[in-house]
């Protein structure tokens, strides 16, 4: 039984407000349910991040990391002849530091989400030696 | 104990022409967690996860909170509980319960 809607009650308030800013679409996609709320947490060694995303498994879910972002979205089931489908959510979480992605691992538990980025063990910053 | 907080979770109920379909969403509840009774038409739904967050780490955003789980739900009276079945799996748990042979909808033949 399909129970998804696409139609958003409040796109009326655009056109009223003149307000297509991202913090007012971001507001109303979470008052819709539309995308994960997420629990992030912080050591000096890493960053953990907690998706609830009940009934979902790793299938349903891609995540691309950035050098200090990571993307969360969900990953529409393919179907064969047609276009793949957009994304129905997707969130870009800022890092406050730069992550090893080698060492980045990503576990479901009981529809729980938990990302977890170990920091870069270099800033990026790197000593050049001039030659000659 | 008597003051544990719970929180009653996000649920679906549907109803199909031989069954109903309730889906209630459990995030962070494993099977062994969850404590799912009947009594007469009344089914309730408990569960005690140890959730913790991690050790050693500051929270920096938190958007939902690890809760305890508490809801009860009269079923319809064509349900049949004697057919009711329920699975946990990935944090959604999905119960389902057919309809009374007597109540559902048949074709009569015109003689």
């Amino acid at each position: 039984m399909n129970t998804i809607m696409n139609i958003d009650p409040w796109s009326f308030l655009d056109d009223l407000l003149g307000t297509s800013s991202r913090a007012f679409r971001t507001m109303r996609a979470r008052a819709a349910g539309r995308f994960p709320p997420v629990n992030v947490f912080l050591d000096d060694n890493a960053v953990l991040i907690d998706l609830e995303l009940p009934g979902r498994t790793a299938k349903d879910v891609e995540l691309t990391l950035e050098p200090e972002a990571v993307v969360i979205a969900d990953k529409p089931a393919a179907e064969e002849g047609k276009e793949p489908a957009r994304p129905a959510w997707s969130r870009r979480l800022d890092l406050p530091f730069r992550v090893d992605s080698a060492k980045a691992n990503a576990k479901f538990t009981d529809g729980i989400l938990r990302i977890e980025l170990p920091k870069a063990e270099t800033t990026g910053v790197k000593r050049i030696t001039i030659q000659g | 104990m008597d003051n544990e907080a719970f929180t009653v979770p996000a649920s679906t109920f549907t109803e199909r022409p031989e069954d109903y379909e309730l889906k209630i969403y459990l995030p962070g509840i494993g099977k062994g967690d969850a404590d799912l009774r009947m009594e007469g038409r009344t089914l309730t739904l408990k569960t005690s996860a140890k959730h913790q967050n991690p050790a050693g780490f500051r929270q920096v955003a938190a958007e939902f909170e690890l809760a305890n789980y508490a809801m009860s739900v009269d079923l319809p009276e064509m349900a049949d509980p004697a057919t009711l079945a329920a699975k946990l799996e990935n944090g959604l748990m999905t119960v389902t319960v057919k309809k009374r042979a007597e109540t559902q909808a048949r074709k009569i033949e015109i003689g």
